[in-house]
């Protein structure tokens, strides 16, 4: 079911024993309107020996982040995530326009809306808010210019009311807290 | 004699020991009963999704259906698997059931969790560009947004980290967001006040 005016937000992390995933749609205000989660994958020692290094890609690619797209119930108009090891296996599996986000050190750009392309292939600086830094937005490969220029004016529209990195410190804090203080139901 | 006939003469001279099947000792390995089948290990374990929503019961026999499907799936309404439920079921998929004490809407609860948990305003005075010109007169000491103010349930600013913690109502279609700023005025003894800009 898609929905407008919304955003989704996955973020996978975990440590060598441990691999776990969230995901969070919200609505133009950053308000939470589903949210999943997996509980924490834990390999043997065995899966680690025989996937070897491998095991972190293929858990995240295969494991999570199927799961999670299968039991997220509202597709967003944007998926968002902060790891390049899912980014282009979120768009493939979502069929939804996706984008890694993360904060840049660049100066302002002209206005909100603005687009500046970087010396790093499929990286964009895009100008969300009227004011303070611009986003470095990294598409999957083979983006298309449109689709660049529609998620740019997607995140300009949410960033008009929300702030669009911070639900993914409140999806990290939610998964710590519903690992540590929820009771399993 | 050549070396043939000395080889011959003295092969034939040996008697050669034949062994009899009887005269092995070696027994024929037994026969245990009931051993038991190792057990299969999956390498990787199957995987649970927690939904904050009630699955479907459609769109979960459609995913019974797949081949692929590697979630154990958490089906919170132990009634509605019934026997036509467990015809799909196949066998390397695992269904947890729950007996559940709450009512139904219990299932919401991670959703509403979620939802409880506030979104954090950093301080953005330093990249406002322009001063506004309500707030010529004060001394602004501190600028959180964007925030959507009629959907505000609470506000709480954080000292120690300078941020502002936002609560919103559920169900809230406000959508008309503003900025807030933390002001002072230059009156002798003015106190901090909130201003919605």
């Amino acid at each position: 079911m898609a929905s407008n005016n919304t955003l989704g937000y996955i973020i996978i992390d975990g440590t060598e024993t441990m691999i776990r995933g969230a995901a969070l749609i919200t609505d133009a205000k950053g308000f939470p309107v589903d949210f999943v989660r997996t509980e924490p994958l834990r390999p043997d020692q065995l899966a680690r020996i025989l996937y070897g290094e491998s095991f972190g890609k293929y858990a995240k690619e295969k494991l999570i982040l199927e799961s999670l797209l299968d039991a997220v119930e509202t597709d967003p108009q944007l998926w968002i995530c902060n790891d390049t090891d899912i980014l282009t296996p979120l768009r493939e599996n979502s069929r939804i326009k996706t984008v890694l986000l993360d904060e840049s050190p660049h100066v302002p750009l002209d206005a909100a809306g603005h687009i500046e392309a970087t010396a790093d292939p499929g990286v964009f600086l895009i100008q969300a808010e009227p004011n303070g830094n611009p986003l470095r937005a990294q598409f999957p490969q083979g983006v298309r210019p449109e689709e660049v220029q529609q998620t740019a004016a997607v995140l300009t529209e949410a960033a008009a009311t929300m702030n669009v990195l911070e639900p993914f410190t409140r999806l990290a804090k939610a998964i710590n807290f519903l690992a540590t203080g929820m009771r399993q139901v | 004699m050549g070396i043939r006939d000395f080889f011959a003469r003295a092969v034939m001279r040996r008697r050669v020991k034949v062994y009899r099947i009887d005269d092995f000792s070696v027994e024929p390995p037994e026969t245990k009963k009931g051993i038991t089948r190792p057990k299969a290990h999956r390498i990787i374990p199957s995987i649970t999704v927690n939904s904050s929503r009630p699955r479907d019961f459609t769109e979960l026999q459609t995913k019974m259906k797949a081949p692929a499907v590697r979630m154990k799936l958490q089906w919170k309404n132990a009634a509605a698997i019934n026997t036509r439920f467990r015809h799909y079921v196949k066998e390397d998929v695992k269904v947890q059931t729950y007996n559940f004490t709450k009512k139904p809407e219990t299932s919401n609860s991670m959703l509403k969790q979620a939802q409880a948990l506030p979104q954090e305003r950093d301080n953005i005075l330093k990249t406002i560009k322009k001063r506004p010109d309500s707030l010529k007169n004060e001394v602004i000491l501190a600028c959180y947004g964007p925030i959507v103010e009629g959907a505000v349930l609470k506000l709480v600013l954080n000292k120690q980290r300078g941020t502002l913690l936002v609560w919103y109502k559920a169900g809230s279609r406000q959508l008309k967001a503003k900025n807030v700023y933390l002001i002072r005025r230059l009156e002798l003894g003015g106190k901090p006040e909130w201003r919605w800009v």
